[in-house]
Parts: structure tokens; C-alpha cells; sequence
């Protein structure tokens, strides 16, 4: 037995990406990790800064303000803007600022339940308590005052942390707004590998494979085959052709030896025998797992004995 | 290729395509210009093609080894589920509501913490009156420097009656800033967001805040310019020192919730004591804008005693009838 130094994660809990809908189907909202959600807050303070910036270079030259004001109505502008440009664009674009949009990312009610103004608001003004204002603090102090700055900085820094601490990445606003953010998945439809056909290049008519040759691998490697096939129709150059026929050759001899295929491929059919195969075994798995035998890799076998 | 020669998962997937294109069509419609513009008919086959879309997903993870297949439909239900379920809120009416409903009635939900708070700030005054009085050092502890602007135990009678009643200080848009970005504002924001710790930086920060207040006073009373003071500080200090104590308010609110959340969990508990206290907050928000007006135009243009005196508690007292009276349901 190994030794946990970390408490044991309990197993009857769901992943926090899973959501369960009244249709009673798990879906999948991936939760966004602290990487893209900062690239995007990135995103927006370059953006309310930048109009900050112009409305600060519009009033100077209209002479509102003068050199001693600047700085204190800069900052006054920054906070205006930002503010109301957050709430605005979250209750606007439901649950994303033009940040996020580019990240690809938006904001969820933590039940699945609608966005309310409530909860929105309530999340960006806690940002300013929890990041803006002591950012702010500890860039306007000097080390006459470390007391202040130190303070400062220990609370935004626990403010990062807080979101590494728990499962969906939420900051101190999002559990008080009840949200989380999540990746906004993109559907695309791929064309169904089984469904296409490639032309066999020399007289042979059609690829066999006995039942116990489709044994050997699991759904793992049938995916793995897949991914490879459909990278094949992407145009490449001289050198990585060449380079894509060696890799090729190798699959196919591997696959040929672990299953016992006698008959050699010749290299214009490598293509379609990988082809044949991948629909011969996913037609042989798809079955088995109907009957209660799902093999998720090739070491099907061996795990099943274990249990 | 015949359908016939297809395996079962491909003539699944044949047979359904049709429909999920069309739902993903729908969704990406609804994502772009919200539910409340699309026809009838199409919010309808939104809603159906979408249950269809979770039954075909379920299928598809028990007789389906296709990974395009599988990733295709858990991100299309996935983005279809948001659709139904969370779509956009109706935004028409919010700032009314809020004005006419939502922040009275928190206002008064929470009386008892807004009490505690005007509790905190009025007995640091009172503490800070009496010390100041005992020893006249106490001013320099509890007074930070940039913000006595020089007045102090030390200033004779005269410059503090000129800072009172002298327009040299600058006025208009400068002024308005400089006002708004200082002390107060942060102390409000800081007071709001810290309560979350359980209350003790926000009892903290609005007793200290009281202290210097009350020290303050103390010197202008100690030269005989009490009243003088009270018209200065009257005109806005009734509605921001009160934006402090809502502020202070909303923070104990927070607080309290992680201190004594009862049966519910922590979390939930914050969630919705978080109801109220954000409303709190932006009362708190619009209060403090107000008085930053005042004070940067108005204390500048009035300089009678009793003209300050009557502006500032009318507007205190505005403030108190739209929390009374306002969001009243007639019987």
C-alpha cells in the first residue's frame, strides 16, 4: 500500500466539470483554469485603461485639468470606466467581457440556473475590493510606509490564491455571487471516418480480418488510429510527406505483427488497409462493449483479472 | 457507400446529423441575438432538438467509439444547455426596480447591521472626543498627517476659521476628483470588501475612522469653532459618513454570515447574506458620488453657516424618506 501524504480525495464525488440537467444526461462545462481567466482580466484592464488614457488626453486638451489633478483624475476615470464596464458587458453579452470572448471562456450560474444582475454585480465589485483597490494601494505606497504596502500585498496575494484552493476555481466574488467560470465548448463536426471510402490501389478487392486478429487492441488505440487518419488529408510538403510514409510503414508493420496479418501491404495500400482496419475494429469493439464488454485499452485483459 | 453496409454507430450518426446541424444553427443564433428576438418556432425546436441532442449523447457514449462523434456532441449540448437553461435576463427596468424596490427594502432588511455600523463610527467619535480632551497629543495619533492639512492642536484660531470659510482650496473638477479618490472612498470600499473577515476589519477600520472624526471635532470645539465645523462638515460629511456606515454595514453582513452561518454551509450562507450587501454597497456607491459633488462644488459656493447646516441634513434627511418610504407595497 502507498503512503498519502494528502487527504484522500473522496471517489462518490463528481468531477466539477459535470453538470447534471433534468434531462438526467451528464453534460461537460469544462471549469476554466487561473491561466486563461487571467490572460482575460489582462485583456480587459489593457482595454479600460486604454479608454481611460483617451478620455484623460481629450480632457487635457479641452484644459480641465491640470498637472496636480492628472494623476487623482486618471485614476478616477480608470475606476469609472472599469466598473461599470465589467457589469456591463457580463449583463450584456451574459456572462462575458470582450476578454473573455477572445479566451473563450464565460461565466455560469454555479446551480445552472440564468445569470442574475445580482450575482453580477455582486462579482465585479468584490474584484475591486479583492484586486483593484489594493493593486492600486500597493503601487501608490512607498517604503516610507511598509506596513500598508506589506498588508497590501499579503491580501492580494491571498486573494490569487484563493481560486488554487478549491475545486472550481472561484474567487472570493464568485462563491459570495454563487458563479464559475467555464471554457465555452466549440462543436465541430468532423466527417465520420466509417462513412469513407479509400480507394484500394493495386487489384486486391478488399481487406479481410478474422475475429481474433480485432482481439489484440482496446478503444484507446482505435482513438489514437483515428486521430492519425484524419491528419493524413492535411497538404504537407516534400520532406514531410516522406516523413509521413515512414511513420506509416512502421504503424502498418506493427499492427501487421501484433495481429498476425500475413499478407504484406504494399505502400500504395497502406492507406486503405489502416482504413479497413480502423473500421473492422471499431465495428468488433462497438459490438463488444453492446455486450457488456468495454475494453478501454489493450490491456483490456489483464485489468479484468485483477478485479 | 451503401447505409446498409454501414456499421451501427455511423448509421446512428447518419440518421440524426440533420437535426444536431440544425440545433447547433439555433444555438449559435440564440447566442448572438438572444432568445427574446428569435420566432416561436425556432425558441420551440430549440428546446426539442436539445432533449433530442441529450438522448443522442447518451446513446452515443454507450455504442459509440467514434471521438470526433462524442466531442461533437458534448460541446453541442453542452453550448445548447446554456441556451435553455441560463439564457440571457431581461435587462429592461433593472435600474428602476433597483431604485424604486431592491434598495430600500435591503436597506431596511439589514437595519440591524447599518445600526451596528453608525454604532461603530459613533463611538469612536465619542472615544476620540473624549481623549483629545484628556491630552491634546492624542490629535497627532489618531489624525493622519495629509489629511489634517496642517491643522492641529498647534494651528492658531484664526487659520482654522480660514480653512472653514476660504475658497483658496481648488475647486471644480480637480477638486471633485482628488475629493472622491480620497480617503473616505477607499475606507468605504476597503470597510465593505474586508468585512468578509469576519467583521474585524470592518469594526476596525470604521472605529478608527470615528476616532480621528471625533478628535477633529474636539479641536474645533476646544476653540470655540464647534459650530462653525459642523456647518464644514454637515454639508457633505451627513451623507458620506452615513455612506461609511451602510458601507461598514454591508461588510458586517458579509461578516457575520462566515462567522455564524448556522445550518447551512459557509458558502451558501455568504451567497445570501451577499444579497443584501451588495445592494448596501451601491447605495453606499451612489451616497459617496453625491457627496463628492457636494464637496467639491457646493461647500466652496456656500459659505453661510446656516445654509450649509440646512443643505446638508435636507439631503440627510432625503436619503433617510427614500429608505423608509421607498419599495412600500400599497395595501
Amino acid at each position: 500500500m502507498r503512503v498519502r501524504f494528502w487527504k484522500r480525495v473522496k471517489p462518490d464525488r463528481p468531477s466539477p466539470s459535470t453538470l447534471v440537467p433534468p434531462e438526467g444526461v451528464p453534460l461537460t462545462l469544462p471549469i476554466a483554469g487561473v491561466g486563461v481567466r487571467f490572460a482575460a482580466q489582462l485583456t480587459d484592464i489593457v482595454l479600460t485603461a486604454i479608454a481611460a488614457i483617451c478620455v484623460l488626453i481629450l480632457l487635457g486638451l479641452l484644459d480641465l485639468t491640470s498637472p496636480q489633478t492628472l494623476v487623482a483624475i486618471g485614476a478616477l476615470l480608470f475606476f469609472l470606466i472599469r466598473v461599470p464596464y465589467y457589469v456591463m458587458s457580463e449583463l450584456a453579452w451574459n456572462g462575458q467581457t470582450i476578454g473573455k470572448r477572445l479566451m473563450k471562456i464565460k461565466v455560469v450560474s454555479h446551480d445552472g440556473g440564468p445569470l442574475t444582475a445580482r450575482a453580477l454585480v455582486l462579482r465585479n465589485l468584490m474584484k475591486e475590493a479583492e484586486i483593484f483597490l489594493p493593486g492600486t494601494l500597493l503601487l501608490t505606497l512607498d517604503s516610507a510606509t511598509p506596513l500598508a504596502s506589506l498588508a497590501a500585498f499579503a491580501w492580494v496575494t491571498m486573494a490569487l490564491m484563493i481560486p488554487l484552493f478549491n475545486r472550481y476555481r472561484r474567487r472570493l466574488g464568485d462563491m459570495m455571487a454563487g458563479t464559475h467560470v467555464i471554457h465555452l465548448p466549440v462543436p465541430v463536426l468532423l466527417k465520420d471516418l466509417a462513412s469513407e471510402t479509400v480507394p484500394i490501389g493495386t487489384t486486391r478487392k478488399k481487406f479481410v480480418f478474422l475475429s481474433h486478429q480485432l482481439d489484440h487492441y482496446g478503444a484507446f488505440e482505435l482513438q489514437t488510429l483515428e486521430s492519425l487518419l484524419r491528419g493524413q488529408n492535411t497538404p504537407s510538403g516534400a520532406e514531410a510527406a516522406r516523413q509521413r510514409n515512414a511513420t506509416l510503414e512502421a504503424i502498418v508493420e506493427k499492427i501487421r505483427k501484433k495481429i498476425g496479418y500475413a499478407a504484406p501491404v504494399p505502400p500504395v495500400d497502406r492507406l486503405p488497409f489502416l482504413q479497413a482496419f480502423y473500421n473492422a475494429q471499431r465495428e468488433h469493439l462497438e459490438q463488444r462493449q453492446l455486450f457488456g464488454d468495454k475494453r478501454e485499452n489493450k490491456h483490456y485483459a489483464q485489468s479484468g483479472e485483477e478485479r | 457507400m451503401d447505409t446498409q453496409d454501414l456499421m451501427r454507430s455511423a448509421r446512428f450518426r447518419k440518421e440524426r446529423e440533420a437535426d444536431w446541424q440544425r440545433l447547433e444553427t439555433l444555438v449559435r443564433k440564440a447566442e448572438g441575438r438572444g432568445l427574446q428576438h428569435m420566432e416561436f418556432a425556432e425558441t420551440r425546436d430549440l428546446a426539442s432538438l436539445y432533449r433530442q441532442a441529450t438522448t443522442s449523447l447518451a446513446i452515443a457514449r454507450e455504442i459509440s467509439l467514434d471521438k470526433a462523434l462524442l466531442g461533437y456532441l458534448e460541446a453541442l449540448t453542452a453550448r445548447a444547455y446554456l441556451c435553455v437553461y441560463a439564457p440571457q435576463e431581461r435587462l429592461g427596468g433593472l435600474l428602476e426596480r433597483f431604485l424604486k424596490e431592491g434598495a430600500p427594502r435591503a436597506m431596511r432588511r439589514s437595519w440591524f447591521y447599518i445600526l451596528l455600523g453608525f454604532l461603530c463610527m459613533g463611538l469612536g467619535a465619542l472615544t476620540g472626543y473624549l481623549l483629545y480632551f484628556e491630552n491634546n497629543d492624542w490629535f497627532y495619533v489618531m489624525m493622519p498627517a495629509e489629511l489634517a492639512g496642517g491643522r492641529g492642536p498647534d494651528a492658531t484660531t484664526e487659520s482654522l476659521r480660514s480653512v472653514i470659510y476660504g475658497d483658496d482650496q481648488a475647486s471644480g473638477l480637480g477638486a471633485f476628483a482628488t475629493y472622491l479618490f480620497s480617503h473616505n472612498t477607499r475606507i468605504a470600499i476597503f470597510v465593505f470588501g474586508l468585512g468578509v473577515f469576519a467583521c474585524a476589519p470592518a469594526i476596525l477600520l470604521t472605529f478608527y475612522n470615528g476616532l480621528s472624526l471625533g478628535a477633529f471635532l474636539a479641536l474645533h470645539v476646544d476653540r470655540g469653532l464647534g459650530l462653525d465645523l459642523a456647518g464644514w462638515l454637515s454639508i457633505h460629511g451627513v451623507t458620506e459618513i452615513s455612506a461609511i456606515c451602510i458601507a461598514c454595514g454591508g461588510g458586517l453582513q458579509l461578516g457575520t454570515a462566515v462567522l455564524f452561518p448556522g445550518n447551512r454551509s459557509r458558502s451558501v450562507a455568504l451567497r445570501e447574506a451577499g444579497r443584501d450587501a451588495v445592494k448596501l454597497a451601491i447605495v453606499a456607491a451612489i451616497m459617496l458620488v453625491a457627496a463628492a459633488l457636494l464637496e467639491g462644488f457646493g461647500r466652496q459656493l456656500v459659505q453661510d453657516l446656516e445654509a450649509r447646516l440646512i443643505i446638508g441634513w435636507g439631503i440627510g434627511a432625503l436619503w433617510l424618506s427614500w429608505f423608509l418610504l421607498g419599495g412600500r407595497s400599497r395595501r
